[in-house]
């Protein structure tokens, strides 16, 4: 006797959505929850309090918060700058095989610990670094440029190296997946270059586009490394405060910070669920669910 | 002459009982390097495991890692007994059980009940722990660049602006500055170990202040971090720890560590036996057998040497008269570390206060100090 189909369809996915709903939906309701339950000690007890948020939304943390949005909002559209061109070349000018290679050269960096990754780049940027030296040695500064290292260049700085190249990756795929056909048919029909690129190329993309932005952002606003590493002066992003607020086991905060960051998350996801079929991303469908 | 086991030493019940692992959470300051003499004596070996010193770090490790199940012994930065005892994480500790306790004046002499440093190892009239390491911190400093400097003031002197660092915590460099601020008399602070929130702002402000003048280069989180700052001269003045002056002195940078008119940030590391209630008689023995070893004079002449901290008043002469483990240089070296930092005690300062009464307001506060 053949065993049931559906049965055994849900069988399969009964693994995955339990450990889905244990591992992930779970500690996610739960740290909701906290973020209203009261402060006891050092402990927290069921309730329903606002007090957090008003705590979150009153003090210093807001604007981390600011920053943060302001930080990540510009590490994302600049790393785009940088990894969209990189990902056009990679799927439309060169060979596939180059293309791979290249790739796969992208990952090297995510190979080396990122606390060591940062640690290197503050050598490079410190004062005594090889970049000011070599500054100095051809005579373009007479002594080292502070504003290397721990300042918002160096935190731009070490928050594109981490986050780019990942954002290369579902631009290169999107990019790639596009009917060339398409592209072709534009130049016949006498659209110059740059109009391919912006009617075509681009709207096409955008799938791609908006997986790397939220790859970037998602990345950048939660990062707590590189600020430490290279911020200098207490630079902080929402990680850090998060961090700061467990120190003193004040878990509530911690709670509501976090549910203020992940709820932001959620809506990002959300938009991108809502304006692209997701399956457009793999460049499959050439179509969005709502034309622009 | 006695008999039978009233007369056996701790160490060697335990033997007779067979001996077994003490599981010994550390933050990375608390190993010898070799734990032979304590299994030789009592039959037990260690299983040393490094963890987190915040106290987030340690309250995860015993709740939510099931560390009260797994470790017998933790040896972290002391002043935590409010938030452990209040939750049950650690016993108290009879004293009477470690013979080595009551030879060690450093506990009579800077950790009394009554005084300030008790609160590094006590909790209402009780000792919850056993201070492993004694030390005192200020600032250290490049004297090629600045020249000799002896007050917390060189960290906001803007002849040093753009070249001061800061350690990222507000019971080392908050503290601090409030010695400093009521030293100098431009704040009105009653205990800087343990400020008001109206204090505390006023320490706050002020950092705030220098800040946006620029005085501080960076707020330093490692202690590798730290020591790269020092011997890379990207500042040239900062709030550190001694050791890390050792580190840069040992590559070649002529560092010193400063003797503050106002006073040091007196501090100790304490060992505190985690409550389980499941835990054997004969490994709770055993427990305060290890507690007893950590107050002994060869384990406290070796974290000298190897860490650079006070520990024992017998560590010195137990180096000086074991030619065949410590040699003369060695030796000469723990009983060097030991004379400076007692001479840190002497001196006073403020003790450094893990769990200040308004530690949310300080948390808060210090938040308020990065963001600005």
């Amino acid at each position: 006797m053949r065993p049931n189909p559906p049965l055994v369809r849900y069988g399969l996915l009964a693994a995955p959505i339990v450990f889905i709903a244990v591992f992930l939906i779970g500690p996610l309701a739960v740290m909701f929850a906290w973020g209203f339950w009261e402060r006891v000690g050092f402990s927290v007890r069921p309730a329903f309090t606002l007090e957090h948020y008003a705590a979150f939304l009153d003090g210093a943390r807001l604007f981390v918060l600011e920053r943060g949005l302001v930080v990540a909002i510009s590490v994302t559209v600049i790393s785009l700058l940088i990894a969209y061109p990189i990902a056009y070349f990679l799927a439309i000018r060169v060979k596939r095989e180059v293309a791979r290679a290249v790739l796969l050269l992208f990952t090297v960096p995510f190979l080396v610990n990122y606390v060591i990754r940062n640690f290197a780049l503050a050598y490079l940027l410190s004062r005594s670094g090889p970049i000011n030296r070599a500054l100095i040695d051809i005579g373009l500064v007479d002594k080292a440029v502070d504003w290397l290292l721990f300042s918002d260049f160096a935190v731009f700085t070490g928050l594109i190296a981490s986050y780019m190249p990942f954002m290369i990756y579902p631009l290169w795929l999107s990019l790639a997946g596009i009917d060339r056909r398409l592209v072709e048919a534009s130049w016949m029909l006498g659209a110059p270059p740059i109009a391919t690129f912006l009617k075509i190329t681009l709207p096409l993309s955008m799938p791609g586009v908006f997986a790397a932005a939220i790859f970037g952002f998602v990345g950048a606003f939660g990062e707590s490394a590189v600020p430490i590493i290279l911020g200098g002066v207490g630079y902080q992003l929402m990680g850090n405060t998060i961090t700061s607020a467990l120190d003193v086991l004040d878990y509530p905060l911690a709670a509501a910070m976090s549910s203020v960051v992940v709820a932001m998350m959620l809506v990002l996801l959300a938009a991108w669920y809502m304006v692209f079929d997701i399956r457009s991303f793999l460049g499959k469908i050439t179509r969005w669910k709502f034309r622009p | 002459m006695l008999s039978g086991a009233a007369a056996l030493a701790p160490w060697s019940r335990a033997l007779a009982a067979g001996g077994g692992t003490i599981n010994f959470a550390d933050i990375g300051v608390g190993d010898p390097g070799d734990w032979s003499k304590f299994t030789k004596a009592t039959g037990w070996d260690v299983n040393l495991v490094a963890i987190g010193n915040a106290p987030s770090a340690i309250l995860n490790v015993l709740i939510a890692g099931g560390g009260r199940q797994i470790y017998d012994v933790i040896n972290i930065v002391g002043g935590m007994q409010k938030p452990l005892v209040e939750v049950d994480l650690i016993d108290a500790i009879d004293t009477a059980r470690m013979p080595n306790w009551q030879k060690n004046s450093y506990i009579s002499d800077y950790l009394a009940p009554g005084t300030p440093g008790f609160d590094f190892i006590g909790y209402k009239n009780q000792v919850y722990g056993v201070p492993t390491i004694l030390q005192g911190d200020s600032f250290a400093y490049l004297p090629d660049a600045t020249g000799p400097l002896d007050s917390y003031g060189a960290l906001f002197d803007p002849k040093w602006k753009g070249f001061v660092a800061l350690e990222d915590n507000f019971t080392t460099a908050g503290q601090k500055t409030a010695l400093y601020l009521k030293s100098s008399g431009m704040a009105t602070i009653n205990d800087p170990a343990n400020m008001t929130p109206s204090e505390l702002k006023t320490v706050i402000d002020f950092l705030i202040e220098k800040k946006r003048e620029g005085q501080f280069r960076v707020i330093w989180t490692g202690f590798e971090q730290a020591v790269n700052l020092l011997t890379s001269k990207e500042v040239y003045v900062m709030d550190a720890w001694e050791p890390m002056v050792f580190v840069a002195r040992s590559q070649g940078t002529n560092a010193e560590y400063a003797r503050p008119k106002e006073g040091f940030l007196l501090w100790a590391m304490v060992a505190y036996i985690v409550n389980n209630p499941d835990r054997s008689e004969e490994r709770t023995q055993a427990a305060y057998d290890f507690l007893n070893f950590l107050l002994g004079p060869w384990y406290g002449a070796q974290i000298t040497l190897t860490r650079g901290y006070m520990t024992n008043p017998a560590s010195v002469a137990y180096a000086a008269a074991h030619a065949d483990q410590f040699s003369t240089d060695k030796a000469k070296k723990i009983a060097a570390i030991d004379a400076n930092v007692k001479s840190k005690f002497e001196l006073g300062g403020t003790w450094q206060n893990r769990w200040p009464t308004h530690i949310r307001e300080y948390e808060s506060e210090w938040a308020r100090f990065k963001a600005a």
